[in-house]
């Protein structure tokens, strides 16, 4: 069902299928699962790369029964902008505020950015889940 | 701690409000960022096996009428404030009592960002109550040394 | 405060509550904006007991992981442990003895009875009927007894370790299981009776809260709470781990949607522990209770490892670099999902109803970790739960 945008696919284990999409491409897979009715987004991982890498990565994670579908999209770091799932699954906000604030990825067109779990006196432009933070002792 | 300038009845009445004190205790609860282990030992010591209110303690849910503050959690940044508020409320004379190993070092959390570590790093702590969580009778004997501290004035009772 | 995504209208007013719950004794703050009683909005903060635990993951080896995951909530300590071991033992392609699978499953299915029992005190606490918050918490007292006899501890029990568990169970404590499972059956069909038919109760919950369906599957719920609303998810089924291929539990359903569904769920539910329970210990695996060898590094892969806590799916995403500490931990509560429900939920009800709505997905803020607020139109009006819960207690009382 995903053929027509997945770039590379990958089994991991029995009951998980990988797909790598890109960004752009998102929201119209995530449409046509919805179509489906297949699954329903369990989470929505961030992957730091590395600052080296100079990338990051978002996995969209849906369920059905046993199986498990991730999404992966690769991002760059420093220009790190996704589009919103909020049209489509209204539910993802809360998984979409986490990301804006541990990684510092733009979510393009989400209703919410407050932060979720930080503290508002948060220091701006500090993102604790990259690579690059390391919490003072 | 007597002046010479105190009269009979003012002392008898210290002697009255720290009966009160003693036996009737009224405690408030915060949570300052646990994992609710402590927490519901705490809640436990309400209920009818462990019956903390037979010793007259009472959990009620405002500052301002507290004598004790029970505090667990590693302290998280978001409720520092908020527990300098709470602490800031409760009249004086006020005692803290932290409650399980997160609340004296931070625990397990040690080293974690956005968790300060020890409550007394925020408010002055009398007693503390290790654990992880310390059981419910563990925390009735935290809370009787307290009220023995409340008797005994003379074991450096600070105002 | 921060946002409020309604400009000001006729006679709007907002109520902040929190962030210190006297009865939830968890931290968390929520903003409701009501038209005279009726809420028209609802946001909600968290955060009070972020501890940057997913990032500490990540500067801890594995064995030290365990026990600080262990305590991201006390009361669902051992499936937050279960669900990483699971995980990390598929990466290294640790193959568990059946034995110690068995007793996870075990220690999982006493942990969800403690859970549930707990929670119904609290719900009944929140409705103003402290009396059976009283009995059953002592009535849990049973199945506490019998995690310590077993793990040694009350609350963070501690039973996994990686490649297996810690502790065994002998012909004994098999017995004083299952005296203490009679005890509480007797017990839970007494609750049922109480929860479906006493009329405070009833009143509070019954047409409350109602979500169908649809909803359900639009808002993602998961656990008891979309159960409740006719949805079988329910990671035991759908995607068995530990032993429930061979020790199943039956799927639990309601239909009505309404807050009394979801007590009656999670009380079902119990009787389905229960007779499992005594299944394991009839049928326990011979054998040994960890795998021979368990590696320190874990060879790099990823694994998402997915389990059914007592408020719903837990998720792990871990990834590991063949290190001996893990690349990225990913938790997902189920609370953070189950959250957005409250949010829809209570728009439209009285806020009288809130606290019981809130109560019903069984809110687990260590878990996620996060406090209310009433906007005025001339201002804010800061209530603390205590005296929101109180308010719903009055509200139902005078309409008695």
């Amino acid at each position: 069902m995903l053929k027509p945008w997945s770039a590379e696919t990958n089994t991991p284990q029995a009951n998980r299928l990988d797909v790598v999409i890109g960004a752009a491409d998102l929201v119209t897979a995530v449409a046509a699962l919805r179509q489906a009715g297949w699954g329903y987004l369990a989470a929505i991982t961030g992957l730091d790369l590395g600052v080296d890498a100079g990338r990051m990565e978002v996995l969209y994670h849906f369920c059905e029964g046993a199986a498990v579908l991730t999404l992966r999209v690769m991002i760059d770091r420093e220009t790190a902008v996704i589009p919103t799932l909020c049209n489509l699954i209204p539910s993802a906000s809360f998984f979409e505020r986490e990301l804006i604030e541990m990684f510092g990825i733009t979510v393009e067109g989400t209703p919410n950015t407050d932060h979720l779990f930080l503290p508002d006196e948060w220091p701006e432009g500090v993102y604790p889940l990259r690579k690059d933070f390391q919490p003072n002792a | 701690m007597s002046l010479n300038l105190e009269t009979t009845w003012q002392a008898a009445l210290e002697k009255v409000k720290l009966w009160a004190r003693v036996n009737s205790p009224w405690a408030i609860h915060y949570n300052s960022g646990s994992c609710n282990g402590c927490d519901i030992e705490i809640l436990a010591t309400l209920t009818p096996r462990y019956d903390v209110e037979r010793l007259g303690i009472k959990l009620q849910g405002s500052p301002r009428h507290a004598d004790v503050l029970l505090c667990t959690g590693p302290v998280t940044l978001q409720s520092k404030e908020r527990l300098h508020r709470i602490y800031e409320q409760m009249p004086e004379p006020k005692f803290v009592v932290a409650v399980g190993s997160c609340a004296i070092s931070g625990g397990a959390f040690q080293g974690c960002y956005n968790v300060v570590g020890h409550i007394d790093q925020v408010i002055p702590v009398d007693v503390y109550i290790p654990g992880c969580p310390p059981r419910p009778e563990a925390i009735i004997d935290g809370l009787v040394k307290l009220l023995g501290k409340l008797q005994n004035p003379a074991t450096e009772m600070v105002s | 405060m921060h946002t409020s995504e309604h400009s000001k209208t006729a006679e709007k007013f907002i109520v902040p509550i929190g962030p210190q719950h006297p009865a939830l004794k968890e931290p968390g703050h929520f903003e409701f904006s009501v038209e005279g009683e009726v809420v028209t909005a609802a946001t909600v903060r968290l955060g009070y007991a972020h501890r940057g635990i997913e990032k500490g993951t990540e500067s801890r080896n594995y064995v030290q992981n365990l026990y600080l995951l262990e305590r991201i909530c006390g009361i669902c300590s051992h499936i937050h442990a279960t669900a990483y071991c699971l995980g990390v033992e598929q990466l290294a392609e640790v193959e568990v003895p059946p034995r110690a699978q068995a007793i996870r499953e075990l220690v999982a299915e006493l942990e969800r009875i403690h859970s549930h029992l707990l929670w119904l005190g609290v719900a009944a606490h929140e409705a103003g009927f402290d009396t059976l918050f009283m009995y059953s918490w002592r009535d849990r007292e049973t199945v506490m007894d019998i995690l310590e006899g077993l793990t040694g501890n009350r609350v963070n029990y501690s039973a996994n370790v990686l490649g297996g568990v810690k502790y065994d169970v002998d012909d004994e404590q098999s017995k004083a299981i299952r005296q203490g499972i009679d005890f509480l059956e007797e017990r839970t069909h007494h609750y049922l009776d109480v929860v479906t038919s006493d009329p405070v109760f009833v009143q509070r919950t019954r047409d409350i809260g109602v979500m169908t369906a649809d909803d359900a599957r639009r808002l993602g719920v998961i656990g008891p709470t979309a159960r409740a609303s006719s949805v079988g998810r329910d990671i035991r089924i759908e995607s068995p781990y530990a032993a429930y291929a061979d020790f199943p539990v039956k799927l639990v359903l309601e239909t009505a949607g309404d807050l009394e569904a979801r007590f009656v769920v999670r009380l079902k539910e119990l009787f389905e522990s229960y007779r499992v329970i005594r299944e394991i210990l009839a049928a326990l695996p011979p054998g040994e209770l960890t795998a021979k060898r368990m590696p320190r590094k874990i060879k790099a892969g990823e694994v998402i490892s997915r389990v059914e806590a007592p408020r719903g799916e837990l998720l792990y995403f871990i990834k590991s670099n063949g290190t001996d500490m893990p690349e990225r931990i990913k938790v997902r509560t189920p609370t953070l999902c189950n959250m957005a429900s409250v949010l829809t939920l209570t728009v439209g009800h009285h806020l009288a109803d809130v606290p019981m709505i809130l109560v019903g997905i069984d809110p687990c803020f260590s878990c996620n970790d996060r406090g209310v607020i009433l906007q005025h139109q001339d201002g804010h009006d800061h209530w603390n739960w205590e005296r929101l819960r109180q308010f719903g207690i009055d509200y139902y009382a005078g309409r008695r």
